[in-house]
């Protein structure tokens, strides 16, 4: 495995107790929510969570969104905020109905329609975006998959062991409940497009490099995807440069 | 763009792969990997077999084996050659080797960087020199560090080199990250940007669907000046990219059809219908669409269209 299905844990922080969220130099543009002793929902426009900041009404400064933004709004109100929510958008492409399109930048995943619309999920992605960027399909679907942790994650997190040969898919399983594996040509690239127990963390770059969905949304998309189906992953920095 | 191998999307993948029958056909249209070249390589296959009767097939290869096998006879018609971006393979195979010979009609092309009408409006963004501007170079970033991204195309392009030169020369390659990708990622993120008004900015090249499928503007700059436009190869030396200057727009490119000599002893009235054959912007902006954005299947658009375009098809025939 890649080592993309383990959320990283977070720590928790206090936050002020008014904040409105905006992308990163865009000032008051996309108002996500205010926090009045707790988190109500504003206009939403946009939101970008991992580049984005929030006012802080106590601070009275602008202070990053932190994931512990993301855990509050969801124990508030039990959903994501609804710009990640899943939604029919106008999307203008040349690529046909049933394509899979992941801006990791804005932590949308597009599943192409027909007549210039797409559905668009919510994702939460990688620590550095999605660490890659190019052309790849869904090679395989699996309903509960079964999740198996790097080395790497089991020498940092011994608990973990017990897992080395897999743990059964089911809903203490990282990996939610469906997962898309995907391919370049014939070879898997180690990178799924998957559920997750963590649904607060979507909207988020805290994971190792997979896409993770609300089990809902992946459930969705599951459904709606076939195999061999293109999937985009556009480019976020010099992530670009690596290629898949 | 064009000397180089352009990824369209997949749709058109599966289309547009050899179609050879096992038989030997009377002539080979080479089909290099962009959209446009596509559309017009299956509109002169329906052309020339429909109205001379030939058995038709398509190849695809980059540029540079289609102009080698118009040289040793395995391919006879490169259907769009950009002119001044072939100009290495013009002069090898037309000029000096004499086994291809350009058609003199031409389809004029544009390339330079584009923005969505929103950054231009929206964020002032209207031309190249803003990019130098740190300030508005970070409107396009996107991945934190201050410096915008900007697509020069990609990695095996001809232009993507010259982009990076243009880009040193006007001073962007200080504050916008270069980066080099397949096309199809490219105008996905154009599709993405659009989709949530993000600003973007791009190499770009007409005709391209992506005029039609969005409003897309060039980037304003100095007109072209051969005089300030000094692009050293690679293959001549090392230090190109110090040494070249380039702070001035691209030329008006050319898009050519090009054929063997050969073709030209073995089928005259082909030959003939190419040197006359006579295309516009509209018209190859309008198949690109067709087939990349519409998803026609190429050969059936390419008989729609030469049914629908029987006098302009005729004119071509009747040309001395």
């Amino acid at each position: 495995m890649a080592g993309c299905e383990m959320i990283e844990k977070t720590r928790i922080q206090t936050i002020g107790s008014s904040s409105l969220v905006r992308p990163a130099g865009k000032k008051f543009l996309c108002v996500l929510m205010l926090v009045a002793g707790f988190l109500l929902p504003l206009t939403v426009h946009e939101v970008f969570a991992a580049s984005s900041q929030i006012y802080d009404q106590t601070q009275r400064k602008w202070v990053a969104y932190t994931p512990d933004l993301a855990r509050q709004f969801y124990r508030r109100h039990n959903q994501t905020p609804e710009t990640f929510r899943r939604q029919v958008v106008p999307f203008r492409t040349a690529e046909k109905p049933g394509t899979i399109i992941i801006d990791s930048v804005r932590h949308f995943l597009y599943f192409v329609l027909p007549d210039k619309q797409a559905i668009r999920y919510g994702i939460g992605v990688g620590r550095e975006g999605f660490g890659w960027t190019g052309i790849v399909k869904v090679g395989r679907k699996q309903e509960w998959p079964r999740w198996i942790p790097p080395k790497e994650m089991i020498e940092r997190d011994p608990k973990l062991a017990k897992y080395a040969d897999g743990m059964p898919g089911g809903p203490e399983n990282p990996l939610g409940a469906r997962a898309l594996y995907l391919f370049e040509g014939k070879r898997d690239t180690l990178y799924r497009i998957h559920g997750t127990i963590e649904p607060w963390s979507i909207g988020l770059n805290i994971s190792s490099g997979c896409i993770r969905m609300l089990n809902d949304d992946v459930t969705d998309l599951f459904e709606r995807v076939e195999i061999g189906a293109k999937v985009i992953v556009l480019f976020q920095g010099a992530s670009l440069l690596k290629g898949v | 763009m064009r000397n180089m191998r352009v990824y369209v999307p997949i749709l058109l993948a599966g289309l547009l792969t050899t179609t050879g029958s096992g038989h030997a056909a009377d002539l080979v249209i080479g089909i290099p990997s962009w959209s446009s070249a596509k559309a017009t390589a299956h509109v002169i296959k329906e052309v020339l077999e429909d109205k001379l009767k030939l058995d038709v097939e398509l190849k695809e290869g980059t540029n540079e084996e289609i102009f080698a096998g118009m040289d040793d006879g395995t391919i006879d018609i490169h259907p769009e050659v950009w002119l001044p971006n072939l100009m290495a393979l013009h002069d090898k195979y037309v000029i000096r080797r004499k086994s291809a010979i350009m058609s003199e009609k031409a389809v004029p092309g544009e390339q330079g960087l584009c923005v969505t009408r929103h950054t231009a409006e929206g964020h002032g963004i209207r031309k190249i020199e803003d990019l130098a501007d740190p300030g508005k170079a970070r409107k396009f970033d996107t991945d934190g560090d201050g410096r915008g991204e900007l697509w020069v195309g990609d990695k095996d392009w001809a232009s993507t080199r010259i982009e990076k030169i243009r880009a040193r020369s006007y001073g962007h390659a200080q504050t916008m990250q270069l980066l080099e990708a397949d096309e199809t990622v490219a105008m996905a993120a154009v599709d993405a940007a659009v989709a949530v008004d993000r600003p973007i900015v791009f190499y770009c090249y007409a005709p391209h669907h992506v005029f039609s499928l969005h409003e897309i503007v060039f980037l304003e700059e100095p007109p072209h000046d051969p005089r300030d436009w000094r692009i050293i190869d690679p293959a001549e030396d090392a230090q190109w990219l110090t040494k070249s200057n380039a702070a001035v727009g691209w030329a008006i490119s050319f898009l050519h059809v090009t054929y063997s000599s050969r073709l030209a002893e073995s089928q005259p009235r082909a030959a003939q219908l190419l040197s006359a054959m006579k295309l516009d912007v509209d018209t190859v902006s309008s198949m690109t669409y067709a087939i990349v954005v519409e998803g026609m299947e190429p050969s059936e658009f390419a008989r729609q269209w030469v049914a629908t375009n029987g006098e302009r098809v005729d004119a071509w025939l009747a040309a001395k």
